[in-house]
Order: structure tokens, then sequence, then C-alpha cells
């Protein structure tokens, strides 16, 4: 579970990570989805990749310990533009800035880039390298698989790096000039942070019920009278249900599992059909 | 065909490699237009598997995993393809077909993976909060070959099986169809748990409107075809105006030396 720390005790900015750190975190950042699961998507591979600047930033346990838990929270974005979450974050995390500073940006920053990089990976870059060394593959061409993987890497590769230092650099400057308004920026950021998640929840929620009442030539569909009344409810109901679980009932995050997938089984069951 | 034993070895390998590919790694390998050269190779006919590849390639560049949604997984369906071509000398795309429950199979094994990660987060929270790095690092690496483990299994089934099996398997799998609907219900839910930590932490009660406010344009736009990839986008460029708006609003407060008490009582929440 998260802590419930806002700031870290050491706040001294810890020496600018050096060029060998980020580049290894630039690697480690091929692993992001090593541990990808339902609830908090890429959030244990996240850590992972950030541990080596981590490691340097916070060299007092407890401070690193508040950091990778907060670390630890939902995180999802895409694979191959990480960088530039990661490089932002670092640059937080090595001014020592507010918890939820940092935790806001994070948010901020990962949702608008699953949208871009699908944009330039799995809608431009693929289809076209793909589809001409298929066809190259097809003839019987060798060199069709080596092409693909070739321009496919060299690709991602750059755009790996190049983000990192870039954002770890922008990061950088920019914290120079919000320390003067640390508290703003960090309510700033905190709204941020907020707005994305209430988008989130519409835009990644996708849960819907399959439940329809026999009513002759015209069956109630009950999906759609929920969409007539507010669509999406059901992903906004259950964010505020497990909030509320979570927040006033102590649940932990594991308690909150448990009861989705009781409800996830017991409603696919063929006699009650919900999902 | 028979297969000698280091070409099942080899195959192991590479289905273990692969698969984990598919999220990691270079994440290219595992693309059917290499897996079937590569498998082509071990099994001693290259031509057929480059064909076959490029075959299953084509067929695919359709079906990426945009934003997350499994479709019947590439990576088995590439290999077992190739197997399946080479091993009973068939036509590309009716190799392709026979793959296709391999395929089910391997996107199932996903989901369970998926699934069952979820409840081991509370585990990686222990070592966070002891600052354990290295028990984080291996459960990365322990999921990972969990994966790569179940993939190899199912592709060595699929050697020894053939497209028998592959029909034994996809029957068995419709019959119980609705536990994996049940689960992946459970899982498009899960991500609600995520939200609602994030929200635990950074969701001051006069910032209420603002969640709800962000709901609202999300789900506004999310009914305007041909935006589906820059929802988030145009999302954080409204969220930004807002949060600009608001620290211009409260720095120049302060430097007119009205913020002081005004300000005091929100930021207790944050």
């Amino acid at each position: 579970m998260a802590s419930n720390a806002l700031q870290y005790n050491d706040l001294t900015p810890a020496q600018p990570l050096d060029k060998a750190t980020l580049n290894k975190m630039v690697w480690r950042s091929c692993n992001l989805q090593g541990s990808f699961n339902y609830e908090r998507m890429q959030a244990n591979g996240w850590l992972y990749s950030i541990l080596p600047g981590l490691e340097k930033i916070h060299t007092n346990k407890e401070d690193l310990a508040i950091s990778m838990q907060h670390n630890l929270e939902f995180f999802n974005t895409h694979p191959f533009l990480v960088t530039f979450v990661m490089g932002i974050v670092l640059s937080l995390e090595q001014q020592k800035a507010d918890i939820n500073t940092i935790r806001a940006v994070r948010v901020a920053a990962m949702g608008p880039l699953g949208g871009i990089g699908d944009a330039i990976f799995w809608f431009t870059l693929v289809p076209i390298t793909a589809g001409i060394t298929a066809n190259m593959a097809i003839g019987g061409n060798i060199m069709g698989p080596i092409l693909f993987l070739v321009i496919f890497n060299a690709v991602q590769f750059l755009v790996r790096f190049w983000l990192m230092n870039w954002s770890y650099a922008l990061g950088t400057k920019a914290i120079e000039l919000l320390t003067k308004n640390a508290k703003e920026f960090t309510r700033a950021a905190s709204m941020l942070g907020v707005f994305i998640v209430g988008a989130l929840t519409s835009n990644y929620g996708g849960t819907t019920i399959n439940l329809t009442i026999e009513n002759g030539e015209s069956p109630i569909v009950i999906q759609s009278i929920l969409d007539g009344v507010l669509p999406k409810m059901i992903p906004l109901f259950l964010t505020l249900l497990l909030y509320f679980l979570l927040k006033k009932k102590g649940w932990t995050p594991v308690a909150c599992i448990a009861l989705l997938l009781v409800i996830g089984i017991v409603g696919a069951i063929p006699f009650i059909g919900l999902f | 065909m028979t297969f000698s034993a280091i070409q099942i070895i080899l195959v192991f390998i590479v289905a273990f490699i692969v698969a984990i590919d598919q999220f990691d790694f270079l994440e290219s390998l595992y693309q059917p237009i290499v897996t079937g050269a590569v498998i082509g190779a071990i099994l001693g006919d290259l031509q057929t598997g480059l064909i076959v590849g490029g075959t299953y390639q084509l067929m695919t560049i359709g079906n990426m995993p945009v934003g997350g949604a499994q479709p019947p997984n590439a990576v088995i369906g590439g290999i077992m393809a190739t197997v399946f071509a080479i091993s009973s000398g068939l036509e590309p795309t009716a190799a392709v077909g026979l793959a296709v429950p391999f395929a089910l199979i391997g996107q199932y094994m996903v989901t369970l993976l998926f699934t069952v990660m979820s409840p081991l987060m509370s585990l990686s929270d222990k070592y966070a909060e002891k600052a354990e790095p290295k028990g984080i690092v291996t459960i990365n690496w322990l999921a990972m070959a969990a994966l790569g483990l179940l993939f190899a299994v199912v592709c060595l089934a699929g050697l020894f099986g053939g497209s028998a099996l592959g029909t034994t398997l996809s029957n068995f799998a419709d019959k119980y169809q609705w536990v994996m609907n049940g689960l992946s219900a459970a899982g498009g839910m899960m991500r609600f748990v995520g939200f609602a930590i994030l929200l635990r932490m950074m969701l001051s009660n006069d910032l209420w409107g603002i969640y709800f406010a962000g709901f609202a344009l999300a789900t506004v736009i999310g009914y305007v075809d041909g935006l589906g990839g820059s929802a988030l986008l145009l999302i954080a460029f409204v969220g930004i105006a807002i949060a600009l708006y608001d620290f211009q609003t409260r720095t120049a407060m302060k430097s007119a030396g009205l913020g002081a008490g005004s300000t005091g009582g929100d930021e207790d929440g944050i």
C-alpha cells in the first residue's frame, strides 16, 4: 500500500544523474512490461526501470522506501516512449519535489503518450516496414526478417535514448523555475493528475453489462439504458466504490482484487450472464 | 515428420524467448516474420518458414495489441503455423488456420498470467516498504520467465500433439468460455483498483469537481469517432490549461500579498 508521506525526509537535492546511470535505465526500460498485470499494469516494471536512478538519488533508506512505494502505484504508458516519463520523474526525484507533485506529473505524462506511441509505432512504422519486408519474405528472401529487425530497432532505440536525455534535461531546467512557487505548483500538478485520473476512469474503463430482458419484439438491453443515464457509469461507480473501500474502510488492494474476481466469475456464470 | 531432440529443445528456447519478447526485450523478435524464419531454419526448411512467416505477418498487421487489448496471440500462432506447414507440408494459409486454436490458448495464458500477477503486487509493496530493490527486480524477471515457460510448454505440446491437439484444446476452451469471460471481466475491472489507489493520495476534498470534469470530458471525447488515439492528448491540453490557470492565479495572488490567508486551508488537504 502506498505510504502517506507527502515529502522526503532529506530535502537536499541529490547530485544530477550521470549519463551511465541514465543509459542503464534506458536498457532496463525494455522490460517495462515484465510484470504487467491488470491492477497496476506496468507499475512494477516501471519501478524496476528507474531503480538505478532512485538508488543514487535516495541515499537515505527511509526516503528510498517512500519513493519505491509511490512509484509502485498504477502506471501505464507506451512502452517505446516510457523514457520520456522516466526523465521528467527522475529530475523531480533528484530535486526532492513534493511526493504529490511527482505522482501527478507521472500520471499526467503517461496518459497522452499511449496514443502518440500507437500512432508512431503500431500504425505507421510496423505496417510500413513489416508490409514491405513480409513481401520480401514471401518471395523467399532472408533479408525480409533481418531488414525488419534492423529498421524497427534502430528507430526504437534512437527514440528511447533521445527521449531519456532530452526529458531529464528539460525537467531539471523547469524545476529551477518552479521551486520558488513549490506549493502552488504541487496544487496545480495535483489538479492535473486528478483530472487525468478522471479521464482514465472513462477512457480505460471498458466494463459493460451484457444483460438483456426478453420483451417480445423489443428486448430491453440493460447497458443501453445505463448509457442513456450516464455513459461509463459502471467504471465510475466501481472506481468510487474502490476508493471508498480503500480510503474509508481500510481495505487492502488484494481484498479489492478478490472482490472483483468474485464479481467477474460469478457474473459470468452462464445462468447469470452478466458479462 | 518426427523432430530430433535438438530441434525440440531449440523450438522450446525460441518459444520461451519470443514469448517474453512480445512485451519486453526488443519487442520485435516475436513478429511472425522473424519467428517464421527462425523456426523454419531450426526445422530444416528456411524457405517455407519465410513464406509462412510473411503470410502470417501480413495477416496480423491490422491486428496490433493497441491499448492493451489481447488479440489471438500472434506469437504462438506464428510458431505453430510454421511447424504445421513444414511437418505436414500444408499450404501457408491452411497452416495459419490450423494455428489459430493455439493462438487462442496463448491469449488465455496471457489473461491468466496478468490476473495472477495482480495480487502479487502486494508482495512488491512489501519490498518497497522495506526499500529492497532486489525484490522488485526478482519479481519482474520471474514474471517474464513464467510467461516464457507457459508459451514454451504450449508450443511443445503442439509439436507433439499436432493440429489434432489444437482442435481438442479449442473445444475444451469453448466449453469453459464463460470462465475466461469472467476472468477477462475481472481483469478489466482491476485497473479501477489502481485508479483508486492514485486517488487515495491525490484527491483532496476540493478537487472532486476536477475529477468529474476529467471523467466527463473523456466520456464526451470517447463518443467522437476518429479521436480514439488522440483522446488523452486532447484531454491533457484541457487539464494543463486548468492547472496552469490555477497556478498563475495563485502565484499572482501570493506576489500581491493576498495569498497567505486564503490558500492556507486548501493546502492542508494536498
